[in-house]
């Protein structure tokens, strides 16, 4: 009742209930990967959770400090400020060291599901007209998210977090002409300063954060603005979205996903040792530890550091270090790529019509090879990271591992383009709905060039048909106002107008944007409602539960074996 | 100088490159290594007897390779004047005696027992020269040892002691399974491609300190954290955060969509 008079209060001064009566009625598509987004924005809001606990006590400074705390290998060492309390934070605070390795876990979940979302959007052309402005925001976000990742990581000032910023210094300054300066400008000295962890700090909890939040709410309200994007299927269409409203279901599904992030970085966080900074010992210039690899993230800079060869080239008079094309270049490219994606594609395809349907990626295999060529070609190189580590496991000299990388590199993404191509073009061109479905003669056919028919026909602008047959709009009134819904008999598909409307007209005004062309009848009252589910949700608890039960006989049954071979325990 | 770097030639450098690629190519292939690994040793048994027992060893297990009298031997190199400590080291850790050539002995179980050993020692040093004797380990200062450690230690054996590798196939191996007296021999024998640090480098307080914090990495206390991924730092970790996490949050992504009817 607390809440409904609340409610009305606010409703009557600030007229809230238009616009949240709207808010609750947007459409969410059902496709699961339209949730892979969310997976980061949950994991940035895991981030920010566990940075504020971080913050209150971490010492941004590197000013001198003598540790004293449980850690007995380094009692009495003096070591900076920050590497001190990023060492009380591991070892004397209450459940410190769970919230710092819950925070590295989640800035590790964050990039990558970044990552797997941005794959999501290029492979489905949902980067497309009018969507180009939200893809830029999401590539800067991306970047955004590398650099953060970076600075939270070289913050505690432990040996391993080093050596990554002394390569990242080493790679600024092997710009010619500016390189130095801006080193100096950025760390107000020569590496290590004092003033490079206060402004990391800085950078890492204020600057960048800033700029993601801000960045993330552009991002949604674009897509509030501009509405989803959707699987083309029976029943949708370039002018509506079919799915769920935001509330009851769809909130529902994303509170849900919220507390699997969450658990999943805190088990993680818990269970999972990451970043042991009081192994590594704190950063001196002189000391090195082996094997080093940064997060993962990043480690394709790495890797391309690690394989590209030792050629330095003069010009103009200035001397041009190796680090400047694998460090500076490649990277640079690599993001101005992302960036110029969409305007490439429109460029070279002459498509500059708006698409609210989403491409499957079959239908662009040009696209589909592009991606696959890129993404094998930055997975080699985040393998060339641990070099050292596959040269310790296969016990082969690392040069020998180094050279067939750098063939790897140069060779393998261009195979793998050419196979997505080929095997892009026999799924459009077969029946074949999966790749498993695909025969032989499929992908003899696919060798052959794209027909010019093929290219035409995939961008076909969608025509209001005049008659459909088996698909009809149905109106009824509900109470005081009209609902509306639309039903497609031969595709067993019937689609409930997500918003009432006070009239008829309106109601049968929203019916026809949503499907042009499509005729319209009355009918007396809704439509039955579906057979109760609960029979099915038993059926399903049923089959889980005896599921988990086996499971956990199991699990008794090995650990009973094992002691019984061991032994009793010992005390 | 080295003592046991026999020099294996390594067929052809392409037979090793193909490794890689036939680890990128899938695990199945990861058997393919095991092949090079040291065949349980036939030892021979050793008849018992004091000063007998520790000629005998040697004959039977050691002398193929370097000489009767230790002067070494195409196979072998000279065990003259490579001290107690050494021979202790190479034994007891089951590096020695060796299946067949190979460039790196790995560790392995002793093939001999305490006594054995004792008795190979006490044999070898018979034949003079003079050597590291074994060291007497006491108990040391862990912050010194940490602090000696990063120094010299961390950059091949790394900072966690998990090892690392190092030029032409040889590896630094972790620390993990050395006990205090292997660890201090090891510091004054340098086995391997490891340097020597004789008790002009490194007082026997110092090797004491290091063999503390060698110690210490043992303990799964540093781990405190939870499963330390075999301490091989973040790739290791961007492994686990892809193939569980994100793994587990995709499929629950796909089953809350699935729910929905799709």
């Amino acid at each position: 009742m607390i809440m409904d008079r609340l409610a009305r209060a606010l409703d009557d001064r600030l007229r809230l209930s238009p616009l949240t009566r709207r808010a609750l009625a947007k459409v969410f598509p059902d496709h699961w990967s339209f949730m892979l987004g969310e997976i980061a924005l949950y994991s940035l809001v895991a981030l920010v959770l566990t940075g504020v606990f971080l913050t209150l006590f971490f010492d941004p400074s590197s000013a001198d400090r003598v540790y004293h705390g449980s850690y007995a290998p380094l009692e009495g060492t003096t070591t900076s400020a920050a590497y001190a309390s990023t060492m009380r934070l591991s070892w004397d605070v209450r459940a410190g060291l769970l919230i710092r390795q819950t925070h590295h876990w989640a800035a590790l979940i964050f990039v990558a599901a970044i990552l797997v979302h941005l794959v999501r959007i290029f492979f489905t052309g949902a980067f497309r007209k009018p969507r180009e402005a939200n893809w830029l925001v999401g590539v800067t976000m991306l970047m955004l998210a590398l650099a953060n990742g970076f600075t939270g990581y070289s913050m505690p000032d432990d040996l391993l977090s080093g050596l990554g910023l002394r390569i990242i210094v080493s790679v600024v300054e092997s710009i010619p002409v500016v390189g130095s300066r801006l080193v100096s400008l950025g760390l107000g000295g020569e590496f290590p300063s004092d003033e490079m962890i206060p402004r990391l700090f800085v950078t890492h909890v204020l600057l960048v954060p800033a700029a993601l939040v801000a960045l993330v709410s552009v991002h949604l309200a674009m897509i509030v603005r501009q509405k989803h994007t959707q699987f083309p299927g029976p029943g949708r269409t370039e002018h509506n979205v079919v799915g769920s409203r935001l509330y009851p279901s769809y909130s529902l599904r994303s509170l849900a996903l919220l507390a699997w992030v969450l658990a999943v970085l805190f088990a993680l966080g818990g269970l999972v040792q990451i970043n042991p900074v009081w192994l590594y010992g704190p950063f001196d210039p002189a000391q090195a530890t082996s094997p080093a690899q940064p997060d993962w993230y990043v480690a394709w800079g790495d890797g391309a550091l690690r394989l590209f060869p030792p050629w330095e080239i003069r010009l103009a008079g200035h001397l041009v270090p190796a680090p400047f094309f694998p460090g500076v270049v490649l990277g640079g490219v690599t993001f101005l790529a992302l960036y110029a994606w969409p305007f490439l594609e429109r460029w070279c395809t002459g498509d500059r019509r708006a698409h609210q349907l989403l491409d499957r990626p079959r239908d662009h295999p040009i696209r589909t090879g592009v991606g696959v060529t890129a993404l094998t070609f930055f997975a080699v190189l985040v393998v060339a990271a641990g070099d050292d580590i596959i040269a310790r496991l296969l016990r082969v000299p690392v040069y020998d591992v180094l050279n067939v990388l750098r063939v790897m590199v140069l060779v393998l993404p261009l195979l793998t383009g050419a196979l997505a191509v080929l095997l892009a073009r026999a799924l459009r061109r077969s029946e074949a709905t999966h790749l498993g479905d695909l025969t032989r003669a499929d992908l003899r056919a696919a060798r052959r060039p794209a027909r010019a028919d093929e290219r035409t026909t995939a961008d076909e602008p969608e025509l209001p048909a005049p008659d459909r047959p088996g698909e009809r709009i149905e109106l009824w009134p509900d109470g005081e106002q009209w609902r509306w819904r639309y039903r497609n008999e031969p595709a067993g598909v019937a689609i409930l107008g997500n918003r009432k409307a006070p009239t008829e007209r309106e109601a049968a005004d929203s019916a026809r944007l949503a499907y042009p062309g499509v005729d319209h009848v009355m009918v007396p009252g809704p439509p039955p409602p579906p057979p109760h589910p609960v029979r099915a949700a038993l059926r399903r608890w049923a089959t889980t539960a005896i599921g988990a039960s086996l499971l956990a006989a199991a699990l008794r049954h090995r650990r009973r074996r094992r002691w019984g071979r061991n032994g009793p325990r010992p005390k | 100088m080295a003592v046991w770097t026999y020099r294996w030639r390594p067929p052809a450098r392409a037979a090793t490159a193909g490794a890689v690629l036939a680890l990128a190519a899938g695990p199945a292939v990861l058997a393919a290594p095991a092949a090079v690994a040291p065949a349980p040793t036939s030892v021979a048994p050793a008849p018992t007897g004091g000063q007998d027992q520790g000629e005998n060893l040697y004959r039977q297990n050691c002398a193929s390779c370097h000489g009767d009298q230790g002067q070494g031997g195409p196979r072998g190199p000279s065990l003259i004047g490579v001290g107690a400590a050494s021979v202790d080291f190479q034994v007891g850790t089951g590096r020695m005696p060796i299946p067949h050539e190979m460039q790196q002995p790995r560790r392995g179980e002793p093939a001999f027992s305490a006594d054995e050993i004792a008795a190979l020692v006490e044999h070898v040093t018979s034949f003079g020269g003079g050597g590291p004797a074994i060291p007497q380990v006491e108990p040391g200062s862990l912050p010194t040892g940490r602090e000696l450690f990063a120094a010299n230690c961390a950059p091949c054996h790394g900072g966690t002691g998990a090892g690392t590798e190092l030029t032409n196939g040889w590896i630094a191996p972790p620390l993990y399974e050395a006990t205090p007296v292997q660890v201090a021999e090891a510091i004054r024998v340098g086995p391997g491609l490891m340097p020597v640090f004789p008790s002009q480098v490194f007082t026997d307080q110092q090797v004491n300190d290091l063999t503390a914090y060698v110690q210490s990495l043992r303990s799964e206390r540093l781990d405190r954290g939870g499963n330390p991924l075999g301490r091989l730092g973040p790739l290791a970790e961007g492994l686990v955060a892809w193939a569980v996490a994100l793994g587990l949050l995709v499929a629950a992504a796909r089953w809350l969509g699935r729910g929905a009817g799709e």
